[in-house]
């Protein structure tokens, strides 16, 4: 018998291939439409979306092994993306979700893309937080106060971070962000490229709050500041450690914005004199402040086939060694809102204290505001990478 | 006797019962090769055109948008135009033409060399120089960084050994040319290798018996008949340039703006995709234009041998 070759043989069943393939894609539909339940044995696996630290092996690799269970996770560059994807549907990939404090309560819980916590389950471990994180927490709810949308866990306040072997805090609290744009100071700072917390303090050193309508004038001021402010840079760089590599060498003295999270590393490894520094004398809109301060609110993802994992995950996190191990996970060193619990303080050490400036941080904290929605973003946005786009010119 | 032979005569008169031919797409659609190509042609519609699609409907959408289902409008490309985005894609163009030129004079002779110098060893040296390619470009850049910043590998060795100071020699445009030229550097060498090996050493022996001199070699027959591989390894690094990401930013301290930071940026932090989708069309649009005006100037059937 001859042999035929692969496309005979294909003419020759095409009628038992296409019933196969009928029966497949039958299957197929058949599957897809099975109740939900069936496929959403999602016991065993789990989904993390978070900044970095919440990620790394030192957080999940114990709850892996204690809940048997397989868990992805991955950092985020920026919040606005995060939120972006979760818009376009990413809602069904991930189950935990970690975001700064403001998107949660008004835009994902608006916008159904987090479910509301178990407030019987949950809320006892408020007794956890330190003072200024107490139960109703305001970034925790939702706005009609009913809802409990996440857990607050990491914080930190944002100003600039000098190196104080040139130029003391007390210099620098005093002159504020006017020490940026005196042109003696030009190529002597960096600018952190966190789009959103340059245009904050962009808007702090013009002088008004970012978190309300500006007016034309206002807008004005800010397209003057935000071009000084880029043009004067000796680089801009969305690389904190970049940044921290400059001041080390000598090359620069500041960094515009900076804060705890992203000098922390630089500081725990044997760089002290690079600080965190909140100038004094905000806005009076902002009673003064003139930092901005962040909280990390960790929530479930309006996931249709939600793993029952991810409260566990929320739970777990607040065990005091895992509180430790999120505070100091790789990347950056940041204080959590549980070390109002001794338990969880007794994990630190001074020099890990030290790292995230925990001295000063009630200080550092009661002169920022906290960060919320910028009604003028998009245009201060364009304002600001047009600045880049122009800069020298 | 015949039934035996297997052999059917048909004599005037008789009509065969033979199926009618099919015609037109039928026929078409039944061909194997039309057959076999449909998987592939299936994937790249779903895996190719169908996201570059998507990209293309964004970009008529209005400004901060996150569906394709709204009244199309030219908003975006508007708003591109009135503003200094060419600035962008000015400085992608004009680094990646600079990195384009670099690249060919530094590769033409090693490429050479490769092909016609150093015989077996060449391939050691192909390995060497692909090995990087293997570590992500991030990665590769910040080791750079650490070699040209201030009190890094160069500037502290150059300070220890010679007693010279150096600044940091990075956030520069150089750096960032710099950055291009090693990150793309190997997508220009290995088609130049190719065109290189296809000028055939007869010819190269025929215009030195007819007198001609090392440069008159190199200019009318060397070069033009290696032009399809040096033709394929610019455009590919003209490309890849163009829409660099990580360079500029490592290495570049974002003293220069490309076309790709502009777009990662509506992405991420302006939450404008349309507006990014909109200008990812202008940049698809300036590559497509000059690809089609190169390839048609290069005898790709003759490359693969073809013909």
């Amino acid at each position: 018998m001859k042999r035929k070759n692969l496309l005979q043989s294909f003419s020759a069943s095409r009628r038992e291939l296409l019933r196969r393939s009928a029966a497949l894609a039958g299957g197929i539909a058949a599957a897809s439409a099975l109740p939900r339940a069936a496929l959403a044995a999602r016991e065993n696996e789990l989904t993390v979306y978070c900044w970095e630290g919440y990620n790394s092996d030192k957080v999940l690799d114990p709850f892996r092994t204690e809940f048997d269970c397989d868990v992805r996770a991955q950092g985020l560059i920026s919040d606005p993306d995060a939120v972006n994807q979760l818009r376009a549907g990413d809602t069904r990939i991930w189950d935990v979700i970690n975001l700064n404090n403001s998107w949660g309560r008004r835009q994902l819980y608006p916008e159904n893309l987090i479910v509301p916590l178990d407030q019987e389950r949950f809320r006892p471990h408020w007794d956890m937080m330190l003072p200024e994180f107490k139960w109703p927490y305001h970034w925790a709810m939702s706005e009609d106060g009913k809802e409990l949308l996440g857990n607050i866990q990491r914080f930190g306040p944002s100003g600039m971070n000098v190196d104080t072997n040139v130029i003391s805090v007390e210099m620098a609290e005093d002159q504020g962000y006017n020490l940026i744009l005196e042109d003696d100071f030009a190529g002597k700072y960096a600018v952190l490229k966190y789009d959103d917390w340059a245009i904050m303090h962009t808007a702090l050193a013009a002088g008004f709050s970012p978190f309300r309508k500006l007016t034309e004038d206002e807008i004005g001021r800010f397209e003057q500041v935000m071009r000084k402010v880029i043009t004067n840079a000796a680089f801009v760089s969305d690389d904190m450690n970049a940044i921290a590599l400059g001041v080390i060498n000598g090359s620069i003295s500041a960094s515009f914005p900076g804060s705890v999270y992203t000098v922390s590393t630089a500081r725990f490894d044997g760089n002290p004199h690079f600080t965190c520094v909140v100038p004094k004398n905000g806005p009076a809109e902002l009673g003064g402040k003139n930092g901005v301060c962040w909280m990390e609110l960790t929530s479930l993802v309006n996931n249709p086939q939600l793993s029952p994992r991810g409260a566990d995950f929320l739970e777990y996190v607040l065990r005091p060694e895992v509180c430790k191990n999120v505070a100091f996970a790789e990347g950056t060193f940041n204080p959590v809102a549980q070390m109002g619990d001794p338990r969880v303080m007794e994990q630190f050490s001074t020099e890990e204290l030290d790292a995230f400036q925990w001295d000063r941080m009630p200080e550092l904290m009661a002169r920022c505001a906290d960060f919320d929605d910028i009604p003028d973003y998009p245009k201060l946005h364009a304002i600001f990478t047009t600045a880049l786009r122009e800069k020298g010119v | 006797m015949a039934q035996a032979t297997g052999i059917v005569t048909i004599t005037p008169g008789q009509s065969a019962r033979a199926a009618p031919e099919p015609s037109g797409w039928r026929a078409w659609l039944r061909q194997p090769g039309v057959l076999t190509a449909l998987p592939m042609a299936l994937l790249m519609l779903t895996g190719f055109v169908a996201p570059l699609l998507l990209v293309v409907a964004f970009a008529f959408m209005p400004p901060q948008s996150f569906s394709i289902l709204q009244p199309p409008t030219l908003a975006n490309f508007q708003e591109i135009f009135a503003n200094s985005f060419y600035r962008s894609f000015l400085a992608s163009l004009y680094l990646a033409a600079a990195t384009t030129l670099i690249c060919m004079v530094v590769c033409y002779p090693v490429a050479y060399a490769m092909v016609r110098v150093f015989g077996r060893v060449a391939g050691v040296l192909a390995l060497l120089i692909t090995a990087p390619l293997f570590v992500a470009d991030n990665l590769r850049l910040v080791g750079w960084m650490l070699f040209l910043v201030k009190g890094g590998v160069l500037s502290g060795a150059l300070q220890a050994w010679f007693g010279i100071a150096t600044d940091s020699m990075l956030y520069t445009v150089s750096a960032t040319l710099f950055g291009l030229v090693y990150t793309y550097l190997p997508f220009m060498l290995f088609p130049m290798i190719m065109g290189i090996a296809m000028v055939p050493l007869e010819m190269r022996e025929a215009a030195f018996d007819l007198g001609a001199t090392r440069w008159q070699v190199l200019k009318e027959v060397d070069i033009p008949l290696a032009m399809p591989g040096i033709l394929i390894g610019a455009l590919m690094t003209f490309i890849l340039a163009a829409g660099a990401l990580s360079e500029p930013r490592i290495l570049g301290g974002s003293s220069v703006v490309m076309i790709a930071q502009d777009i990662q940026n509506e992405f991420t932090f302006a939450q404008n995709w349309p507006k990014g989708s909109a200008l990812s069309v202008l940049m698809i649009l300036v590559a497509g234009v000059l690809a089609v005006t190169l390839l048609r100037r290069i005898d790709l059937d003759g490359i693969f041998g073809r013909r």
